[in-house]
């Protein structure tokens, strides 16, 4: 059970770099079939490691964009199939780079970087995006909603998407960030040389390294068989 | 000694503009909630930003005089050396939440703060419990108030003694302005300076030890605190001349929304008559704003059926006429503003140039007419989404929290406004307010939501009984 249950938490830079390996690899390696190989394992490497939901959720948006272009590069070169493996794995690597990454937990990274004492405009950076993607996808919803309010045409025409649109979302993501920014510098968090501390510290555990491993193993007896 | 304390401070934003502060004299002890009130636009948030090491830290311009916190001057001080002392809880709680889950979130200026981590669980526990929070909750699931708490907690945690609350009742019901006040309360008792800017006096008031009022630049200390409260609080009389007439306008049936397995709204059914004025009563979450939306077909109910019948049919389609008939005014005026003036703004929809001038004139918005909307003050941009709204004369007209940002006196302006227009057009009103000042006069009939449902449904004395019953 506690090996299931520790799965769903890789150690942040260990996620990070399995995703840079998984991009490189399969987009180095798309046109051989030992990268589709590659792949299916890790998926299923994943899926061991906890990180089924995000695997499950990347898999659908891969089945519908990858499938779409797939099937255009097939056609378009004269039902070439190695053209259309190639196209599948690059976005199948592309797609399965991004699920280790995702499965992390925001605040796990921060800390993480924190304690590697990674350069504090970096993880200012990184706090910044991660308080922000939620905020700027409702607020695109708002600003629309309000621009049918006010009786504002379609959005595709350029003036009415300049003027309703993009002044309304502007005003609102300057103010958003000006508010965001002083309440971290208002809690404390500079720029400058100062003493922190971290609440929760990430640690490597064993299983981290089989993950690791395996991926590199993996990787070894693709390049090499 | 003061927890901080201004004197003969004058700010300008720049050498050749006027002052925006002009020789204040200001104070805030600890063991005391200090209440500052004026009009929108007076330099409050410029006090605020002086008091948190914004100005001159961040914010450049010509600061003279002396400012003291916690008895040393803030001349040479490092913004992160002012933050230990001073904490702020800022208009909207939402964009200032970083992280996903409670404790995250408090424990990030611990953090910053070089806390010990076996001492942030202990202050995460603790200011939890003072300010009612779960710290395994979601942050973005959290209701206003919660945000607002948490953002308070997040202060408190860090051992911050002076706190700077900016409207934190704004978007608040009665009943958790008066939880976050009472927490605030127990604060200024365990030694805490604490410092509310607000424009709701009826609920701070009575918890407020020292009370100032800021106009047109400069601070003065209110000694009588119950006739200031009595000359700011006193509920707002407007007879509406208009009577409803009996043809129904709305038709709310079995009208349901989930959002994923949240019931937002469940079975409601009521009635509405052109020309009536509707009131819609209930705690923060309780689905006020949704069912406006549903009204205004920006959602569509997960069951149940609304007719719409304006004109004497039921339009269907959602375009630009429809908005006409229907006028929907946000929450936040932000949104809803985007032309280069405040004219144009109210020009764009008006059903011609002569009303849109009338409405400019009535809502005194004269001097602001070549102004940027969305260069105003908070007050003002309300009236102005308010005013733009209106000019399209919409048959149904929808406010949500109109009264938000409004001092005492441009609230008193902007009843007899909307009573007035309503007298002369007829058009039905359906607002939701927690403002207990102007609630009845913007009624005829009130309805009481509460999780989802209708509770009851009343008239102007309903309304009174209402708010009396959160009073006790």
């Amino acid at each position: 059970m506690n090996f299931i249950k520790y799965k769903n938490n890789l150690y942040p830079l260990i996620a990070i770099l399995s995703s840079l390996l998984i991009l490189v690899v399969g987009l180095v390696m798309a046109k051989s079939i030992k990268c589709t190989y590659f792949l299916i394992f890790v998926l299923f490497w994943l899926i061991m490691f906890g990180c089924y939901k995000q695997v499950i959720k990347m898999s659908l948006i891969f089945i519908v964009i990858g499938g779409c272009f797939t099937i255009i590069c097939y056609f378009s070169s004269n039902k070439n199939i190695i053209s259309a493996l190639s196209m599948l794995n690059r976005f199948g690597a592309v797609f399965i780079a991004i699920v280790p990454s995702i499965s992390v937990k925001p605040v796990a990274m921060t800390r993480n970087l924190s304690q590697l004492h990674t350069p504090r405009s970096i993880v200012l950076g990184l706090l910044i995006t991660i308080s922000y993607l939620p905020v700027l996808k409702m607020e695109i919803k708002r600003v629309s909603e309000a621009m049918k309010t006010r009786g504002v045409g379609s959005i595709f025409n350029p003036k009415i998407f300049y003027r309703a649109f993009l002044i309304p979302l502007i005003t609102r993501i300057v103010d958003i960030s000006d508010t965001l920014s002083l309440s971290i510098e208002t809690r404390g968090f500079t720029l400058g040389k100062s003493n922190y501390t971290i609440y929760k510290k990430e640690k490597i555990y064993f299983l981290d390294v089989i993950y690791i491993l395996g991926l590199i193993i993996s990787i070894i007896l693709v390049v090499l068989l | 000694m003061k927890a901080v304390q201004l004197k003969q401070v004058s700010f300008a934003y720049n050498k050749f503009d006027d002052k925006v502060l002009n020789n204040v004299n200001f104070f805030i002890n600890y063991g005391e909630i200090t209440l500052l009130s004026g009009v929108s636009g007076q330099g409050k948030s410029t006090l605020i930003s002086i008091i948190s090491g914004i100005i001159p830290n961040i914010t450049n311009g010509m600061l003279t005089g002396e400012v003291l916190i916690d008895g040393k001057s803030i001349i040479g001080q490092r913004l992160a050396t002012i933050c230990k002392k001073v904490g702020i809880v800022t208009q909207n709680p939402d964009n200032q939440i970083i992280h996903n889950i409670v404790e995250d979130e408090i424990a990030f200026g611990c953090e910053n703060f070089a806390i010990e981590p076996s001492k942030i669980l202990d202050r995460i526990e603790n200011v939890c419990a003072i300010v009612e929070l779960d710290k395994t909750a979601k942050t973005r699931s959290l209701s206003g108030g919660q945000k607002q708490r948490l953002i308070t907690a997040s202060t408190l945690a860090t051992g911050q003694k002076i706190l700077i609350l900016d409207e934190p009742l704004a978007n608040l019901d009665f009943k958790s302005a008066k939880l976050l006040m009472e927490t605030l309360e127990l604060l200024a008792k365990a030694g805490y300076a604490i410092l509310v800017v607000e424009h709701r006096l009826d609920i701070v008031l009575p918890f407020a030890n020292c009370v100032w009022d800021i106009k047109n630049g400069s601070v003065n200390k209110v000694e009588n605190k119950l006739d200031y409260l009595q000359s700011q609080t006193k509920g707002i009389d407007y007879n509406c001349n208009f009577k409803s007439i009996s043809n129904i306008i709305l038709r709310l049936q079995n009208v349901s929304y989930k959002v994923k397995n949240k019931q937002i709204l469940d079975e409601i059914n009521f009635d509405i008559y052109n020309g009536e004025r509707i009131l819609l009563l209930g705690e923060n979450g309780c689905g006020k704003t949704t069912l406006l939306r549903l009204i205004v077909k920006l959602i569509k109910p997960s069951k149940g059926v609304i007719e719409r019948i304006v004109n004497e049919q039921n339009l269907k389609k959602i375009d630009r006429n429809w908005f006409k008939t229907i006028g929907i005014v946000y929450q936040n005026p932000n949104y809803q503003l985007f032309m280069p003036t405040v004219e144009k703004e109210i020009e764009y929809g008006a059903i011609n140039k002569e009303y849109a001038n009338y409405l400019i004139d009535i809502f005194g918005l004269e001097h602001l007419r070549k102004r940027h909307p969305q260069s105003l003050s908070e007050g003002q941009k309300r009236k102005v989404s308010i005013a733009s709204v209106l000019a399209g004369k919409p048959k149904v007209l929808l406010l949500d929290e109109p009264t938000v940002g409004q001092d005492y006196d441009s609230l008193c302006d902007l009843v007899n406004i909307l009573g007035d227009l309503h007298n002369q057009t007829g058009n039905t009103m359906i607002t939701i307010t927690h403002d207990k000042r102007c609630a009845e006069a913007l009624c005829d009939r009130a309805i009481l939501i509460e999780n989802g449902k209708i509770k009851e449904e009343g008239d102007k004395q309903f309304v009174r009984k209402y708010f009396m019953n959160l009073q006790i």
